[in-house]
């Protein structure tokens, strides 16, 4: 872990799921973790931009990238899984073919934009904190005991494939969340679907299919006695909760999973308050009791001691 | 070596039992090797497919501890050394015809759809297609295939949608569409067929399939190119994704294009995802007002962005320019046609 | 009731080539195959295509001719060799409009590298992975000209009628059940038998079925004690490494680091015809200058671009089947055999001595590869005779088609031939059989053999034949039963065993790929002769017939 990064929050986090970068200001902060603003930050591009307009997917990438190196910061920050997976895809184009960077930062020169040398990474803070030295710093703030509450991880595809391009734990059975739900002093919960792919890039064109994945992570975790559900990506998080209702009625039966940011997961086990975490910022809203395990005050007895 | 292995075992593809074997195999045994030890000295009902043994016919696809392998390209060391005891089971998403025995016709008739032989003009006898060695690269990766089935197995959309074309099948159209001896004409004629229901814009780009694949074809990145490709002719085409707004009643609308413009749009004018505009856009503005309840719901919660206050990149004068630059080059190099370097491909 | 005009048995290149050039000429075409068609071995093949197409430097079918007609010892027919050397580059330009990826130079012309015992580089490649490449372009155009595929199908027998060949007799493996279908012509392409042999590149399914048929049927085979063994072949499991590496510049080096090739081609070095670079591999080994039973291939010097671009296949296959990184260490590679010359006897279009009945590719002996065959010539091969036969079965039928049916009393005979073996008790279980006929044949009748070492070998070889005809199957259902299969599969290999091991007892010369040691040299006035094995009551009865000697007189053979 490292004291400051160049924080890359992404669209959404920017956007409709602003609770997502409040709780991961407040966690870094606890931390001792400085986030560092980029100069201009744009979309990474998405699955979308990557698809249709190859070309300017790298070269928006690749100005991200240059401008973190601009601000001599050799590591980007990330808490969404799409933007780390294209972030960490360019970047690797770039640092592997030489006559690409070239040619790229030719255009960036032109149009007057930060050009990009290769000397930056991309680490999302999932990485950071389970392992290694962010994982020791992240158990010292872990001062709220979440002893009690049921977790169910959801990794959401991009973090975990194609492990050539992340590579940071198996893809086929990951640990990392599973290492911090324990952290927190929270059970986590295991099932099949934890690694398969809530639907969200096609939740609006084709919404009978991705439903018909976004129950499975849903329903399992419910049947297998999950208080929630964590997970380190925005898309995600909205599909498996602003799409839950429609998930409901598509699989005939009640789901009723709230889904937590990973960062507001943390955020409660470092004892921050809920107007930083913003819950109430949630379509599927947790119930007292289930909020009551989060928010309990350091100290609290746990509930059946 | 002694391995083990528990194997799914079923005698017509309804009823299912595991059982457990252990043989004794060289210590260079692929699965392949095991199952042929299991069946040769334990029992000669188990069955499965296989034949070159060496990675190239693609016949012993097989889910191991729930991912789709190659047999014959899974060595067995590494497990006896870690001491576990894999589950192997058929592939998924195709009906199970006995023990590890898949039906693969749903898969060869997806691969029939998709028209995968060249359409050129006939040519005369002496006279070749000079087809230069750095564009046969944009199709490099996708002739590769081996149609083993290992990324049809793994498809998170083709389980929720059994008639998704797959993985499998979209890279082989990539192949065609890709490859420069086809003009123009063939290549529009296959993307119109690629953009309907149930092809490219199903994908949900949960990259199993790259990570499942033993030859390194990638299909999600054939799947993306067959995108760009669409992108390549506009997509006001005749693909029938007409994106603004006001698009005569009656329009037919590819909502998998439409939320991809709405993307490039947003991203060339404002730097940013144009959040408001994702919903009516791609899957039509009537739609979106009727479903009311979902938009309480979000801006309940207050997830709905205030459309009047758009959310913009500092500098994002920048953006554009990138834009303006990029597209001139694109035109420029229209000559090259399908040649753009691919982008999409995930390196080693 | 199934029947066609033509029907073809096997789907490799050969068989599908043949198919589609019989639906070209209007036949109604059907093919047989137990495996799904993109399956089959000419899949697996690696280095590539030949075909006088003067890209990489000045080449012409005469010197491809003289080339192969050099490369078969002399035994190949020099008529049949012409036309597939002319016709070559033809067959390559119509791949390619097919759709074929060919590697290309850097000015877009069809690229062509050196290959063994060739004047001239003219093998034309798809990086190293060229039957992948053809297998599926052929099969793109299987499905182009829509033509139906019986498939996991295993052909049992030819079905008879008036003293010519009206179709085959097949075992439905996917539900079990033995059907007719009925053709005026039939063709078999069912490719190889190196399985009969304990080293060998070939994949489980080339087990000779096909010839077996025909030689069951009283056609004579052709040739059968010339196997070709690959010298470069891996020890855990016979997988192929590609000649293609030593036509990139790859050494072969002993145990003491020396290139042995010096000593018997001085002149060709690696790329020597694969006969003689078995030889002298073999004799390193035997004397005692091998690694673990093996020489070394040694691409360490080529570079890690080179390949990677242009052999990455081999590269895979070094690192998942032998644990090695050939840009870091050489290879440990032996031979193993690869290609059998011999099959059954045809002539330029096909035809069989039995009306209705053709053959092509390798389970065929034209003969165009002769006592040994030049790395490349095997595709074109496939290519060459499978359009001929196609054509010449699709027209013929179309001119002299009859009606005549596979008779229902042949359907139940066949079917009581499969019950027959789901009824036996006691006996050994395949694999016993099959591995004890493998090991006898890669010790007594692979690289070097004589007449202990044959004689050894014909005895094993019957009494395997006998025990074969008891080993039992544990699953006597009708269902995906691969344990029948394989007992099919051994007869075949047995029979196709015995055809080979005889005519190499009698053959007493070395010439091409057969090595005697006890007669090591070529004699051209006793031996220059085809050698054909009949069917006679179960046993091998020999027979010979002259060489077609058109241009080319024999000469001393050295590289």
């Amino acid at each position: 872990m490292q004291d400051r990064y160049a924080y890359y929050p992404g669209c959404l986090a920017s956007l409709s799921q602003k609770e997502l970068d409040s709780s991961t200001r407040a966690v870094c902060a606890k931390l001792g973790v400085e986030l560092v603003e980029l100069e201009s930050m744009t979309c990474c591009g998405a699955g979308d931009i990557h698809e249709a307009k190859p070309d300017y997917y790298l070269h928006l990438n690749a100005r991200i990238l240059g401008q973190a190196e601009a601000l001599g910061i050799p590591t980007i920050l990330t808490i969404c899984n799409v933007c780390t997976l294209n972030l960490r895809q360019a970047n690797k184009k770039l640092k592997q073919d030489s006559g690409e960077l070239e040619r790229v930062n030719r255009n960036l020169a032109e149009v007057g934009a930060a050009t990009y040398s290769g000397e930056v990474e991309v680490r999302h803070l999932l990485w950071e904190v389970s392992e290694g030295d962010g994982y020791e710093r992240f158990k010292e703030i872990a001062v709220r005991s979440l002893e009690g509450l049921r977790v169910a991880p959801f990794y959401g595809c991009q973090i975990l494939r194609p492990s050539k391009l992340l590579g940071f734990e198996n893809p086929d059975s990951p640990q990392s969340l599973e290492r911090l739900i324990e952290a927190c002093g929270a059970e986590a919960i295991d099932y099949e679907a934890k690694v398969k792919c809530c639907g969200f890039p096609i939740v609006l064109a084709r919404e009978d299919v991705a439903l018909g994945m976004a129950v499975q992570p849903l329903a399992q975790a419910r049947d297998a006695g999950a208080d929630v559900i964590v997970t380190p990506c925005p898309l995600c998080h909205l599909s498996l909760d602003a799409w839950q209702q429609k998930a409901e009625k598509h699989a005939g039966r009640p789901l009723n999973v709230p889904i937590l940011h990973l960062a507001q997961l943390l955020g409660a086990a470092a004892g921050i308050r809920e107007d930083e975490l913003k819950f109430k910022r949630h379509v599927v809203r947790l119930s007292s009791e289930v909020q009551d395990k989060l928010l309990r005050p350091q100290g609290a007895p746990v509930a059946g001691d | 070596m002694e391995v083990t292995l528990k194997i799914r075992r079923s005698p017509d593809g309804a009823s299912h039992t595991t059982e457990t074997y252990t043989v004794e195999v060289p210590e260079t045994a692929t699965l392949l090797d095991a199952l042929d030890a299991v069946k040769d000295k334990r029992d000669g009902t188990l069955a499965y497919r296989k034949s070159c043994r060496m990675a190239v016919c693609g016949s012993c696809g097989m889910r191991m501890d729930g991912g789709a392998v190659l047999a014959c390209k899974t060595a067995m060391k590494p497990l006896v050394e870690a001491g576990h005891v894999p589950t192997i089971s058929p592939m998924g998403n195709l009906p199970v015809i006995k023990d590890l025995v898949v039906d693969m016709e749903p898969f060869w008739a997806k691969i029939r759809a998709v028209k995968p032989f060249l359409q050129t003009e006939a040519h005369p006898a002496k006279e070749h297609l000079v087809e230069a060695q750095v564009q046969q690269a944009n199709i490099g990766k996708e002739a590769l295939c081996i149609m083993c089935g290992c990324c049809v197995s793994e498809c998170n959309s083709m389980e929720s949608d059994p008639d998704f074309l797959g993985p499998a099948a979209l890279a082989k159209a990539q192949r065609f569409v890709g490859d420069q001896r086809e003009d123009d004409v063939a290549r529009r004629s296959r993307l119109k067929d690629l953009n309907g229901a149930h092809g490219i814009w199903d994908c949900t780009r949960c990259y199993f399939c790259n990570q499942r694949c033993p030859k390194g074809v990638d299909p999600r990145d054939a799947i993306a190119k067959l995108g760009a490709q669409t992108f390549r002719f506009g997509s006001g085409s005749e693909f029938g994704a007409k994106t603004n707004m006001f698009a005569p009643v009656g329009t037919v609308v590819e909502p998998g294009v439409a939320h991809a413009q709405v993307f490039v749009d947003s991203t060339r004018r404002g730097g940013f995802l144009d959040e408001t505009q994702l919903v009516p856009k791609t899957i039509g503005p009537l739609a979106a007002a009727l479903d009311v309840p979902f938009a309480l719901r979000l801006a309940r919660a207050g997830k709905v962005p205030n459309p009047l206050h758009k959310h913009k990149a500092k500098n994002n004068d920048e953006v554009k320019r990138l834009w303006k630059l990029l597209e001139a080059q694109a035109r420029e190099q229209q000559g090259l046609g399908t040649n753009h370097p691919s982008l999409i491909d995930s390196h080693d | 009731m199934l029947r066609h005009d033509v029907v073809v048995v096997g789907a490799g290149l050969a068989g599908m080539r043949a198919a589609i050039e019989a639906k070209r000429a209007g036949a109604d075409v059907a093919i047989i195959s137990k495996l799904h068609p993109t399956r089959s071995h000419s899949g697996s093949a690696e280095g590539g295509i030949n075909a006088a197409l003067g890209n990489a430097s000045e080449d012409s079918p005469e010197i491809h001719t003289f080339d192969t007609v050099k490369g078969s010892d002399y035994l190949g027919d020099q008529d049949a060799i012409e036309i597939m050397c002319t016709e070559a580059p033809g067959d390559i330009y119509e791949l390619e409009h097919m759709g074929a990826v060919f590697s290309r130079f850097a000015d877009g012309r069809i690229a062509q590298r050196p290959f063994g015992a060739a004047g001239s580089p003219r093998t034309v490649y798809s990086a190293d992975i060229t039957g992948h490449v053809l297998i599926h372009v052929l099969y793109e155009q299987l499905l182009k000209y829509e033509v139906p595929v019986y498939e996991e199908f295993f052909a049992l027998d030819l079905a008879l009628d008036g003293g010519r060949c009206v179709g085959v007799l097949a075992w439905d493996i996917v539900s079990g059940g033995v059907h007719g279908i009925s053709a005026h012509n039939t063709i078999l392409a069912t490719g190889g038998v190196g399985r009969m042999y304990y080293g060998t590149t070939n994949a489980y399914a080339c087990t000779g079925d096909g010839m077996s048929m025909a030689w069951r049927a009283g056609v004579p085979l052709k040739d059968m004690e010339f196997m070709q063994f690959h010298p470069t072949t891996l020890k855990s499991n016979g997988v192929l490494i590609t000649e293609g590496c030593r036509g990139e510049g790859a050494y072969l080096r002993n145990s003491n680091g020396d290139r042995f090739m010096a000593i018997a081609a001085p002149n060709a070095m690696e790329l020597a015809s694969r006969d003689v670079v078995s030889r002298a591999e073999t004799k390193e080994i035997e004397e005692g200058r091998g690694v673990d039973g093996c020489v070394l291939l040694d691409l360490t010097h080529l570079g890690a671009k080179k390949i990677l671009t242009r052999l990455p296949g081999s590269r895979e296959l070094a690192m998942d089947y032998a644990g090695v990184d050939p840009i870091l260490e050489p290879i440990p590679v032996r031979p193993g055999a690869h290609y059998h010359m011999g099959g059954v006897d045809t002539d330029s279009d096909g035809q069989t001595l039995l009306p209705g009945l053709y053959a092509a590719g390798e389970c065929a002996c034209v003969s165009v590869h002769g006592a040994n065959r030049l790395g490349g010539n095997s595709l074109m091969e496939t290519i060459t005779f499978g359009r001929r036969s196609g054509a010449h079965a699709g027209a013929e039928a179309l001119a002299n088609r009859n009606g005549a049916l596979v008779a229902a009393s042949a359907v139940r005979d066949a079917d009581s031939r499969i019950r027959a073996i789901f009824g036996r008790a006691g006996g050994q279980r395949p694999w016993q059989v099959r591995e004890e006929l493998a090991t006898s044949m890669y010790d007594d009748a692979g690289v070097f053999r004589n007449q202990e070492r044959l004689e050894r070998c014909l005895t094993a070889v019957g009494d395997l034949r006998e025990r074969g005809r008891d080993v039992v199957v544990d699953d006597t259902g009708d269902r995906f039963n691969t344990d029948l299969v394989s007992v099919l599969e051994l007869e075949s290999m047995l029979e196709m065993a015995d055809c080979l091991v005889t005519g190499a007892l009698a053959r007493q010369e070395s010439r091409g790929a057969h090595t005697r040691l006890d007669h090591p040299e070529r004699d051209d006035e006793r031996w220059m002769k085809h050698t054909l094995a009949w069917y006679d009551g179960g046993k091998v009865r020999l027979d010979y017939k002259p060489v077609t000697v058109t241009r080319f007189e024999p000469m001393v053979r050295s590289y």
